[in-house]
């Protein structure tokens, strides 16, 4: 009856967070982390660089915490606890990749044509693998069904014009994790606008063209 | 954002829970949780706290700070400020919710907690509102939201966004070299001045 | 008038905002020859302007400029037509799963099927390749919530097997903690009662 589950967790876990230097991370860190990248995701306009290693690290730990509570009594009250958290984590994984696909689906064609930019200047991509996949079959897809209404009338070139694409001025609430000067104001104009300068903790709603690249490397988390 | 998931966001902060149980460490993904000696204090996240309260297996002790007597100066201080206090938690309102919801029976003076509770947001959110309408009038480009929690900050989503939304195109057609731009009035002046919005200037 | 066919199509369509009205082929059939007619119009003027040195060529071209606007209107409203649909249909496959309802799908047109079961098999594989097991992404939409709840047995059930495989027994009287999915089956039978 008592049977207790014992997970070793002493074992940290590796995500790498830069593309260079590998973070340990606890289960707990990466768990914060991973709340931050779904908040972040559904705010930005844009999408984002894709967190794949931090989503593969929980959906392991929620897997090996599964397997074991098979072997618990459904009425022990630790299993039920158990359970809880993985359905916690688990909706936390399922709507982050779920905010993605649907900024897939709806910005396809330019997301694709930035990722084929990147492949060019051989930097890392926003998509995961698997993402890619899906946003190349989903414009086939779409390619496919829109040459079938409109036969040899409606020319590619013409639609693929009419695409939507995300505003990234739109605006947003941050918060800072770091100092940072000299944030440009993007007020509308080309030409440079007002600087302002963040403390740490503070929070501002501004403009997210003015912050795409603090959000990216984690100096700002969206709120 | 959902009012769900901001209550999920706040679930994860811990309380102090009573068990009326025994048993050893729970090794949570998030980390270990226990162990549990019947009527000793222990911490829990919120979400758990929840649990075990429902199955009548714990008491919840109520966060230092929702207390009467310290919520009424938090009321008071929130009166007379201009800007936004800082709350004692992130998640004020949403614990308060909670606990007030699933435990009212382990905390003393429930009805008037939630009463002062309800009058911090009141006043917060009449704060809310004039700032925004500050900003919106004066075409602000950005804005300090110091001190805002996270739900009174979704309460003005998507409103004030959107609204800067579209004063920003308005501006970015409008503008032309050489005219003399609407928008670049500092409704906030620089991010030193960390109590600004709203800033002080438009408020009253 | 130019265009009014197109603008009946997206009125049609922004009417019914949560149902997907029957595809209407006639409208976009019409639409199209519209806006084939108008081109076509326009290749000929064109071609006479051309062969054309005389003033007689310029004056043609407020026409074409206007049929050329009819033309890039109708086109953008086509789009609007089928692309709003489609997106209607992706909400249906989250929520509906991969299996249309009859009265939904007799309202679809053929293409407009064949795009479902493609998207429904765009989206399957890639929630198959998720990590090492694959996630279905079309559950836990919602934040979960104190999913267990107390009941409390009625009768001399016997064995209750649990989705994840666990067998519990039932006796009368017996008090149970449970997922509340599992037990509303049976509180409606009256083999549960739930204790608040």
């Amino acid at each position: 009856m008592n049977i207790d589950i014992d997970i070793n967790f002493s074992d940290n876990l590796e995500a790498s967070v830069d593309e260079d230097d590998e973070i340990q991370l606890t289960p707990a860190e990466a768990i914060a982390l991973m709340e931050e990248a779904w908040i972040n995701e559904k705010f930005a306009p844009e999408i984002l660089p894709h967190k794949l290693e931090l989503v593969e690290c929980l959906l392991g730990q929620i897997s090996y915490m599964e397997d074991n509570l098979r072997s618990l009594n459904s009425t022990d009250f630790k299993k039920i606890i158990h359970q809880l958290e993985v359905d916690r984590l688990r909706f936390l994984i399922s709507s982050y990749l779920r905010t993605r696909l649907e900024k897939i689906e709806t910005y396809v064609m330019p997301i694709l044509d930035e990722e084929n930019e990147r492949i060019q200047q051989g930097v890392e991509l926003y998509l995961t693998k698997q993402e890619l996949k899906f946003a190349k079959d989903f414009a086939e897809d779409l390619q496919h069904h829109f040459d079938n209404i409109t036969t040899t009338r409606l020319p590619r070139e013409e639609w693929n014009q009419e695409c939507v694409k995300p505003n990234i001025h739109s605006f947003v609430f941050l918060k800072s994790k770091e100092e940072v000067e000299g944030i440009v104001i993007d007020d509308g104009n080309d030409e440079d606008g007002d600087l302002v300068d963040l403390n740490r903790g503070s929070q501002m709603i501004i403009s997210y063209k003015s912050v795409a690249n603090l959000v990216k490397n984690g100096d700002v988390h969206l709120i | 954002m959902d009012p769900d998931e901001v209550e999920f966001l706040g679930e994860k902060q811990y309380v102090t829970i009573i068990p009326t149980f025994n048993s050893g460490v729970i090794h949570l993904i998030s980390g270990d949780v226990g162990p549990f000696r019947a009527s000793l204090p222990v911490r829990t996240p919120l979400w758990m706290a929840i649990n075990l309260k429902q199955q009548q297996k714990c008491k919840i002790q109520q966060p230092d700070w929702m207390d009467v007597e310290r919520l009424e100066s938090i009321r008071e201080d929130e009166k007379l400020s201009r800007t936004f206090t800082k709350m004692p938690n992130e998640h004020y309102m949403v614990i308060a919710k909670l606990l007030l919801g699933c435990a009212s029976d382990d905390i003393p003076r429930a009805d008037e907690i939630r009463t002062i509770i309800k009058d911090i947001w009141d006043i917060r959110m009449s704060k809310i509102r004039s700032s925004v309408d500050a900003l919106v009038k004066n075409a602000g480009s950005y804005a300090a939201v110091d001190n805002l929690t996270v739900m009174e900050i979704n309460s003005i989503r998507p409103i004030l966004p959107h609204a800067l939304d579209q004063l920003h195109r308005i501006k970015a057609s409008r503008k032309r070299p050489g005219t003399q731009s609407l928008g670049t009035t500092t409704f906030v002046s620089s991010s030193n001045n960390r109590s600004s919005f709203p800033s002080t200037s438009f408020i009253s | 008038m130019f265009c009014e066919k197109a603008y009946t199509l997206i009125k049609e369509l922004s009417r019914s905002e949560d149902t997907l009205p029957p595809y209407n082929t006639e409208l976009v059939t019409a639409v199209i020859n519209e806006t084939k007619h108008l081109r076509d119009q326009n290749e000929e003027d064109a071609h006479t302007s051309n062969n054309d040195d005389s003033n007689a060529g310029t004056s043609l071209l407020p026409t074409v400029r206007i049929r050329h606007a009819a033309v890039k209107r109708n086109v953008r409203c086509l789009l609007a037509y089928h692309y709003n649909r489609i997106r209607c249909l992706r909400t249906m496959r989250w929520e509906f799963g991969s299996i249309l309802p009859a009265d939904i799908k007799s309202n679809l047109s053929a293409s407009e099927i064949e795009w479902f079961s493609r998207y429904s098999r765009t989206l399957a594989a890639y929630m198959r390749s998720i990590g090492e097991e694959g996630v279905n992404l079309a559950v836990d939409l919602r934040p979960p919530k104190a999913m267990y709840i107390e009941v409390r047995c009625l009768t001399d059930y016997g064995k209750f097997e649990l989705n994840d495989g666990s067998v519990i027994l039932l006796k009368k009287d017996s008090r149970h903690y449970l997922p509340r999915a599992e037990c509303e089956e049976l509180i409606r039978q009256g083999v549960f009662q739930h204790i608040d």
